[in-house]
């Protein structure tokens, strides 16, 4: 059931068969949701965080004119609202893109395992940190990178972590995005979009098409996106 | 709610759109198509130049034009004699 956030957690330090035991029972129910379902609303207090097991999430936040900003996507394995467990309410919106399939985990049964668990407890830590880095980048991207290089690093980016929990064959996969989801993810608009992903595909680098993307060129394509997976902290090693 | 497909042909030749957006009617039609041009030229811009020769063809699901936006039709010019003036 969590079994890619295990191969996550797992990418980056050992899990003992004692942990995955209490991980596994820490959830208390999976729900299916549909697409487009805000499954976590900001301003409401919180009880249980989610799991994605299955399909594409993300964090976002609105302005009065209804101006969206994704601040991150969210693959199978993440613990997409673990930080609701110490700040217990949140100040943005997590959605669902396509239907998916989440795990609850109780905020009590991850109090018990901070109490009980602390090399556990340390990793899951370790989640809630990686995803401040990866928003990081984002900023980076939102705030510098030309479009060009904000699509391009997207896309490196996901290929990077589908990999890791088993959802990329290689340099391809399955990407379940409209043009509007991606220019809401990287502050663009779905015309840009278009056509930024047009150019990346007539220099060979990268084709996204029918919700599949093929990296021809995964060279070139880090290149222009200046792609280093180092904030992504993917050495395994005690934590 | 209806399907409108955004086609940009510029410089660059035609990018077309396969993929489509569901919006209310041709009025946020038109309000997507112009806010696509314009930010397409703040990109030239960033990069130094300004190119309004291109335009959104804006088609409806049955792939017929329901409006043409000309980029130079996107953005209000001002200032353009003041390199004359000075």
């Amino acid at each position: 059931m969590i079994d890619k956030l295990l191969l996550k957690m797992r990418r980056r330090d050992d899990v003992s068969a004692e942990e995955e035991t209490i991980l596994r029972a820490a959830v208390s129910d999976v729900r299916e949701v549909a697409a487009d379902v805000t499954v976590v609303r900001a301003d409401v207090d919180l009880h249980v965080s989610t799991v994605l097991i299955d399909g594409l999430m993300c964090r976002y936040k609105d302005l009065g004119n209804g101006e969206r900003q994704i601040t991150e996507l969210h693959v199978p394995g993440d613990f997409v609202d673990l930080h609701s467990f110490p700040l217990k309410r949140l100040d943005h919106n997590v959605m669902s893109l396509v239907p998916s399939r989440i795990a609850l985990v109780p905020h009590d049964r991850i109090l018990a395992i901070t109490e009980t668990q602390p090399h556990l407890t340390r990793l899951l830590w370790f989640m809630t940190t990686l995803d401040a880095a990866i928003h990081r980048e984002w900023q980076l991207s939102l705030g510098r990178r030309t479009s060009l290089a904000r699509v391009a690093h997207v896309l490196c980016e996901l290929q990077m972590r589908l990999d890791i929990v088993g959802l990329a064959d290689g340099m391809t996969y399955r990407l379940p995005l409209t043009q509007v989801d991606l220019a809401e993810c990287l502050g663009l608009t779905p015309i840009h979009v278009n056509r930024t992903l047009r150019e990346l595909r007539s220099q060979g680098l990268v084709t996204f098409r029918s919700k599949l993307v093929s990296i021809d060129n995964y060279g070139g394509l880090k290149r222009i996106a200046e792609f280093n997976p180092d904030y992504l902290y993917l050495d395994k090693r005690p934590r | 709610m209806a399907r409108f497909f955004f086609d940009v042909i510029n410089g660059t030749g035609l990018v077309e759109d396969d993929e489509g957006q569901d919006l209310p009617g041709l009025s946020a039609a038109r309000d997507v198509a112009i806010e696509g041009a314009r930010s397409i030229i703040k990109e030239d811009v960033l990069m130094g130049f300004i190119d309004l020769s291109g335009r959104v063809e804006v088609r409806d699901a049955d792939r017929q034009t329901v409006l043409t936006i000309p980029f130079h039709d996107a953005v209000e010019l001002r200032g353009l004699d003041a390199g004359a003036a000075s």
